[in-house]
């Protein structure tokens, strides 16, 4: 076939032109600024050298929020990825139980961050707060979240994981039902147990689910910024403060740009080392069938 | 029948009963908060702080016509549906045309084009936020929802471009071969055959990003400023800031914000989940 040159590049150039002005020269841009002064607004700027970096690898302000995201991080990945496999084996039968189950929990995926945010803020309140109203029922003293920023940390991962659950269990669900049943009846013929199954067939059968998810929820929680930003503002005094929250506020707040985009910059090289990693692993585990 | 199997049986329906209602009642406790931030929405201020988990006595639509006065919830919607639907329409538009000529199109720099357009799937938009403020200004598009929409294109190029080319790796060339035998050329071949075959990864295109870009905050936070107009993530961020403890009014927001989101998945529940995977995973 011939194909007339003018329909590819109409076809092609306009994505490619969007996607080079908006992104490659923004990201350009970012790794040039991280070796300046820029303030933001003066036109006088200049090259700094590693400065930025040598700074940032002794401010303590980024060493927590380097703690903060990645306590985040590793909280939400372990209960998108070991809750959203248990729901979706559980979940995955044709019943009207487990149907509303699905649904339900896939209801928060669509709400705003903020609103969710809003929604637990009030939630969590220690005096008047819903948790602390029920466990004043049994008895039970009202326990304060914000009592040391960890503990808040700790909650926030939780109400980050409870927003975004149900598109990891629906991922999860997709991927079990491209495990031919053949392959359940036979190890159940061969006398596999319930947990035998589990371990050798459903869960090597679902690497490709797990990549992906482990992938996208690794990278939410490098960023995470929303729930955090409504929920503490970052504070006490910058203690809850994310990589992301962190950068922000140095580009906006205190408009030292040259020095955010330095931030920002270790905050992506992570997310490609990690993603990197993690996608070898788990795709070297992903069997043929 | 034995009474060894009988005893069997039963014993599975009464599992499988229990079973169902631990799912329903899982389920019930997990959608607590929306219970709590529904029924307070019709409570007075201080029915909400003596009684916060009781149904509303006297059920009150007066924290609604405050919030919706206040926080002018008509033009924050107007907004967010204007960047959703424009900036999902320009990806799926300019990603699944140029999907295909790369895909299509066996030369070393359609392979070298495909490389390129991944290079932003690790990027995460917070990245180009700074940068893209100089840039956007530069071409006098910062504050202005034009801005906001060219940024999306950008953010989420490479993702939607991810998507459509393993998904046009599935689709025969044969189909493509006897159009362009019957006389059409490359443009007419994609929109009048190949764009119609991509419809299950378009609808996961189409949710994926629309849940993006209508629940983002950061970007339209500094993108649009504060002369654009607010879309419902921004608006409803500022005016509830302005009454934090107001509990009665924060949910009347809440449930402006959120009520048309979570119709449109209710009315459309399987389209939201087969099509936020169909084109994702193989199957």
């Amino acid at each position: 076939m011939k194909h007339k040159k003018t329909h590819d590049i109409l076809l092609a150039a306009p994505g490619y032109l969007i996607y080079t002005v908006f992104m490659i020269i923004p990201l350009g841009l970012c790794l040039f600024y991280s070796f300046t002064n820029w303030d933001g607004i003066s036109k006088n700027y200049k090259m700094i050298g590693f400065k930025n970096f040598v700074r940032l690898f002794q401010d303590a302000s980024f060493y927590n929020a380097l703690k903060v995201t990645l306590i985040i991080t590793v909280i939400t990945v372990l209960i998108y990825n070991v809750l959203g496999v248990f729901l979706a084996v559980v979940l995955n039968r044709k019943n009207r139980a487990c149907a509303f189950a699905k649904s339900a929990i896939f209801v928060p995926t669509v709400l705003s961050s903020v609103v969710v945010a809003f929604i637990w803020s009030y939630i969590m309140q220690k005096d008047g707060g819903i948790i602390n109203t029920i466990l004043g029922v049994f008895g039970i003293p009202p326990v304060d979240f914000y009592d040391t920023p960890m503990h808040t940390i700790a909650m926030i991962s939780v109400i980050i994981s409870w927003n975004g659950l149900g598109l990891f269990m629906v991922i999860y669900v997709a991927t079990l039902n491209t495990i031919p049943q053949e392959l359940m009846e036979a190890a159940e013929v061969d006398g596999a147990n319930g947990v035998q199954r589990f371990f050798r067939i459903t869960l090597p059968l679902m690497m490709p689910g797990i990549t992906i998810n482990s992938v996208l929820s690794m990278a939410g929680g490098l960023k995470q910024y929303d729930h955090v930003k409504v929920i503490t503002g970052g504070g006490p005094g910058g203690a809850t403060q994310t990589i992301t929250l962190l950068s922000v506020e140095k580009a906006f707040g205190y408009n030292r740009r040259g020095y955010s985009s330095a931030i920002i910059l270790v905050l992506f090289i992570m997310i490609v080392i990690v993603s990197v990693i993690q996608i070898s692993i788990t795709k070297k585990r992903e069997v043929e069938y | 029948m034995s009474t060894l199997v009988k005893k069997r049986l039963t014993g599975k329906k009464i599992g499988r009963g229990t079973r169902n209602l631990l799912t329903v009642l899982f389920a019930v406790i997990y959608l607590i908060p929306l219970y709590v931030a529904v029924v307070n929405s019709f409570k007075t201020y201080w029915e909400v702080i003596k009684s916060p988990l009781a149904l509303p006595s006297s059920p009150t639509l007066e924290n609604f016509t405050e919030a919706f006065h206040a926080s002018n919830i008509l033009s924050l919607y107007g907004t967010s549906i204007l960047i959703t639907f424009t900036s999902v329409a320009l990806l799926v538009l300019i990603s699944s045309t140029a999907a295909y000529i790369i895909i299509r199109r066996k030369n070393r720099f359609c392979k070298f084009l495909y490389g390129y357009a991944l290079i932003g799937i690790m990027v995460p938009p917070v990245v180009t936020l700074v940068p893209s403020i100089k840039t956007l200004s530069m071409l006098g598009l910062m504050y202005t929802p034009w801005g906001l929409l060219m940024f999306y294109g950008g953010a989420y190029f490479s993702t939607t471009i991810f998507l459509y080319t393993g998904f046009i790796n599935s689709i025969p060339v044969t189909l493509d071969e006897s159009a362009y035998i019957d006389g059409a050329g490359t443009i007419r071949i994609f929109f009048r055959i190949i764009f119609p075959l991509l419809k299950p990864c378009t609808a996961t295109a189409v949710i994926l990003m629309g849940m993006w870009i209508w629940n983002d905050f950061l970007n339209p936070m500094y993108i649009l400023g504060s002369t654009a107009g607010k879309t419902i993530t921004t608006g409803i961020y500022n005016s509830i800031g302005a009454y934090t403890s107001k509990w009665n009014l924060v949910f009347a927001n809440v449930i402006l914000a959120s009520v048309p989101i979570v119709a449109l998945y209710l009315c459309m529940q399987k389209q939201f989940m087969t099509g936020l995977t169909a084109g994702a995973v193989k199957g």
